[in-house]
């Protein structure tokens, strides 16, 4: 038995020496956590009361409901509004650390319930698009690899365009396309699978556009790589080649855009759950930016901010299985 | 990027308008039918509260003309007609009001309709802790509401009210169960309970509301064309914020009726044969520039008039609304008979602008071509609501602005949301304004051009965004509002407007545009002369 000359740097079976260093980083980890719900809370604070407008309109039925001084005035006695901003900064953090997220104006109902009723409509639709981005990005990634310089390039430019194009224009595009000429799908969202194409299709479709350019780049880098070519020396064929070690090299970058990948999912969701007329914490967060609901603003951009820590921590573990090489760093 | 992509779009809609020639005609039946779910797409905001005594806004007045009634409607004439009051006589020092109930009226919670019901509503539009904003406006002078009998209510005011019925038409002041109103404020938004053709049975936010047929239901208004129960099984009120999407789900027939219909998508519409048009102005006040008189440069007559002699705006209307708006010369909505139109006023003349330009001392020009005077730029700050003005009138503001620099005024357009735009006039931090006011019956004036609409309430909210403060036009409000005969009602009002329109506050547009879109097949479906909103009631489906 003769030992390959070149080994693949990334050996199958993932040894880890360094389980002490576990501690120091889930401390450090959950230390930054706290400070970033910190900074988000209050950035949000203040920059949702700074812009002008009176939150006291939307306890009162929102602009436009000519509402009378007295009920106004009756409204900011009622929510503290009347208090210097920096007591309701105090108030606000004080109930926040005792996990109390107050009641949304616009909806006389707790944050708690609203987040609850739609966070799961938006999660759906932020894993599924994931899933449904990352495949498209491999496929078109693997058929270009194996298809040459031509196939190639094509891909790379619809990966250009795919990436580029807005999730507004896309969603009225595929509208137009599915619904209107082909009547294949509806045009907004309505119960089960159907409804819920069309508003993958707008987010998976760019987000697959960035994974691609990413992942076909690593597939090539491996395939010209010295350990592919020791491999097929050994007389692993043309899938083993792509399926055990090209594919392994790709899903890295894809891994660590992940994180990206939710933020941009979420700031999508906005744009496609109002186009779409889905519920979901992104329409939320529209309508109570929109309305001055200070409260849900500050609970729904906490519940993205949380969920984004949680996504970026679990890619890192991610990382640390596929890519031994990140823990001997 | 969008080079690449226009071609791409333009072959998408050249599919789309080849699609819309392909039309299948439907079987149609002459005889209402009943039975089947119509699904309302909206995309008014979706209320935050379906009790429309609660604040009290436009999209709580389209959902609950569904389920609540009033006391009185008006017909298309503009005649008020009976409602849940079947008669209703004024004292002759216009200081009561006595209303005859309709008869064996429950509400669908079983309540009995009563007179000590009514006092109920009033009190609840008056408590504080309702937070009611227009209901409450519009019962101020209502001073006590007892029973004379069962069926008999007496309101009584603190000076005469002319424009009593006209407020009480509105859906922001519909009777509701007064069992149900002691409920708390949150489950009575939530499932509110009127005498109305549909129930509220359930309320999915950032969806829809579910609406079912009241089967007991015995109290349409006296325009209904039947009147028995709702033809439809029920109503699915959904909301779709999204003005493409809200179309495309109208083509495709996921929806029956949209509303909020753009220019663009009217005319679209008007080559698909499964579609049909509804035009429903509101009423109240027209859409309009406001010019803020309060401040230089518009405190000086000659300025104002030169800015409306400078301002084109009939081939913009044109060009921009592709003919489904048409100009208005009136202080009113076109469906106010009081309202009197003056074209002659609105001339379209740069020479004569710049004349008065002249002679109001602006005589300088600066580089850009704009006028000053005693170094300071002819500017105008006209912050703009992106909420309340659609695109159309966006676009249609940047035409003003263009024709206005020939005659050398500076047009800053300041596109804001509407609690900045709020804000703006609450500082006086405007020189031009345009504000939509929705209110049945020529009072709308008193609301928008006298003087006490001036003072900002500590919300920074006031009507009188012209600042007109004009005693004589003051007290011819207040004698309109308090006079109860018509022809002299309609003396006094025309006489009111002419001050406002011959001062050169105002420069009117169009009406306020509310169109609705329903698929062919949809029958019986008309809009209220109240306030415009949709009722279902009559509404059937001519599907087989």
């Amino acid at each position: 038995m003769v030992e390959p000359l070149v080994t693949d740097p990334l050996p199958i079976e993932g040894a880890s020496r360094a389980r002490h260093r576990w501690l120091p980083w889930a401390l450090l980890r959950l230390g930054g956590v706290v400070f970033v719900l910190w900074a988000v809370a209050t950035v949000t604070f203040f920059a949702i009361r700074l812009i002008p407008g009176d939150p006291a309109e939307a306890i009162v039925g929102g602009p436009g409901s000519q509402a009378s001084a007295e009920a106004l005035a009756q409204a900011r006695a009622d929510y503290g509004l009347d208090q210097p901003l920096l007591t309701q900064y105090l108030t606000y953090l004080s109930h926040l650390v005792r996990g109390d997220l107050g009641n949304s104006y616009s909806l006389r109902s707790p944050v708690v319930d609203v987040i609850g009723e739609n966070i799961g409509g938006t999660l759906l639709l932020a894993v599924v698009s994931l899933v449904v981005a990352s495949l498209i990005a491999l496929g078109v990634a693997a058929l270009s690899v194996r298809g040459g310089r031509l196939a190639s390039a094509l891909a790379s430019l619809l990966e250009v365009i795919a990436a580029a194009v807005p999730h507004f224009w896309l969603a009225i595009a595929l509208i137009l396309l599915f619904s209107t000429v082909l009547g294949w799908l509806p045009p907004v969202s309505v119960p089960g699978v159907a409804g819920l194409v069309l508003p993958v299709l707008t987010l998976a479709i760019p987000l697959a556009g960035f994974l691609g350019q990413v992942m076909r780049e690593s597939i090539l880098a491996a395939i010209s790589s010295p350990f592919v070519l020791a491999s097929r020396a050994r007389g692993e064929n043309e899938r083993g080649v792509f399926w055990r070690h090209a594919l392994r090299h790709a899903a890295i970058p894809a891994i660590g855009l992940t994180g990206w990948a939710f933020g941009a999912l979420i700031s999508g969701a906005v744009v496609v759950e109002t186009i779409f007329a889905r519920p979901g914490l992104g329409r939320s967060l529209l309508s109570a930016v929109q309305q001055r609901d200070v409260p849900l603003v500050l609970g729904v951009v906490l519940v993205v901010a949380v969920g984004y820590m949680l996504v970026t921590t679990l890619t890192d573990l991610a990382d640390r299985l596929v890519d031994p090489r990140v823990v001997r760093r | 990027m969008k080079r690449t992509l226009a071609p791409i779009l333009a072959a998408a809609t050249a599919i789309v308008v080849l699609a819309g020639c392909t039309s299948t005609p439907t079987t149609t039946s002459t005889e209402p039918v009943s039975g089947g779910t119509l699904v309302y797409a909206s995309g008014d905001a979706e209320p935050t509260c379906l009790d429309p005594h609660v604040g009290g806004n436009y999209p709580q007045a389209l959902v609950a003309t569904q389920y609540l009634e009033s006391l009185v409607s008006k017909d298309i004439d503009g005649t008020v007609i009976p409602w849940l009051a079947t008669s209703w006589t004024e004292a002759d020092d216009g200081l009561s009001w006595d209303f005859t109930l309709k008869s064996d009226v429950t509400f669908t919670d079983g309540t009995p309709l009563t007179a000590d019901a009514v006092a109920a509503n009033i009190a609840h539009l008056q408590d504080p802790d309702t937070a009611s904003s227009t209901g409450y406006l519009a019962v101020q002078k209502v001073e006590s509401v007892e029973a004379v009998d069962e069926l008999t209510a007496r309101i009584t005011l603190s000076s005469p009210d002319s424009g009593l019925l006209d407020s009480l038409s509105q859906p922001w002041l519909a009777i509701e169960s007064p069992t149900a109103l002691e409920r708390t404020q949150e489950v009575n938004c939530e499932s509110p309970v009127g005498t109305g053709p549909f129930v509220v049975t359930k309320w999915n936010r950032q969806q829809s509301i579910i609406l079912e047929r009241n089967d007991d239901y015995s109290s349409p208004p006296a325009d209904a064309a039947h009147g028995d129960v709702a033809y439809l099984d029920g109503i699915e009120w959904r909301f779709l914020p999204d003005s493409a999407s809200r179309y495309a789900a109208l083509q495709s027939g996921t929806v029956d009726v949209i509303d909020n219909v753009q220019p663009d998508t009217i005319v679209a519409a008007e080559e698909d044969d499964n579609i049909v048009e509804v035009d429903a102005p509101r009423p109240g006040a027209s859409n309009r520039i406001e010019l803020n008189s309060s401040k230089a440069p518009f405190d000086d007559e000659r300025v104002r008039e030169a800015f409306i002699r400078a301002a084109g705006v009939d081939d913009a209307i044109t060009s921009l609304f592709f003919g489904t708006a048409t100009r208005s010369y009136s202080a009113l909505s076109s469906v106010e008979s009081f309202g009197i139109s003056e074209p002659e006023i609105f001339g379209y003349d740069q020479a004569e602008a710049a004349t008065l330009l002249d002679e109001a001392g602006w005589t300088e020009t600066d580089a850009d071509g704009y006028r000053t005077k005693d170094g300071k730029t002819l500017e105008l700050t006209f912050p703009v609501s992106t909420n309340q003005s659609i695109p159309a009138e966006q676009s249609l503001f940047e035409q003003i602005q263009a024709t206005a620099k020939e005659a050398g005024f500076k047009v800053v357009l300041e596109p804001l949301d509407l609690a900045s735009w709020y804000t703006a006039l609450g500082e006086n931090d405007y020189d031009l304004v345009s504000a939509p006011y929705t209110k049945v019956g020529a009072d709308v004036l008193r609301i928008l051009f006298d003087s006490d609409g001036t003072k900002p309430a500590p919300s920074g909210y006031f009507a009188n965004h012209s600042q007109v403060t004009d005693p004589a036009l003051d007290e011819l409000l207040e004698s309109a509002n308090a006079e109860s005969d018509q022809d002299k009602r309609a003396d006094l009002y025309a006489q009111a407007q002419k001050i406002i329109l011959e001062g050169f506050y105002i420069l009117p547009l169009y009406d306020q545009q509310n169109h609705y879109l329903l698929r062919s097949d949809v029958e019986g479906f008309r809009a209220l002369p109240t306030v415009s909103t949709p009722t279902l009631y009559d509404a059937w489906l001519n599907r087989s």
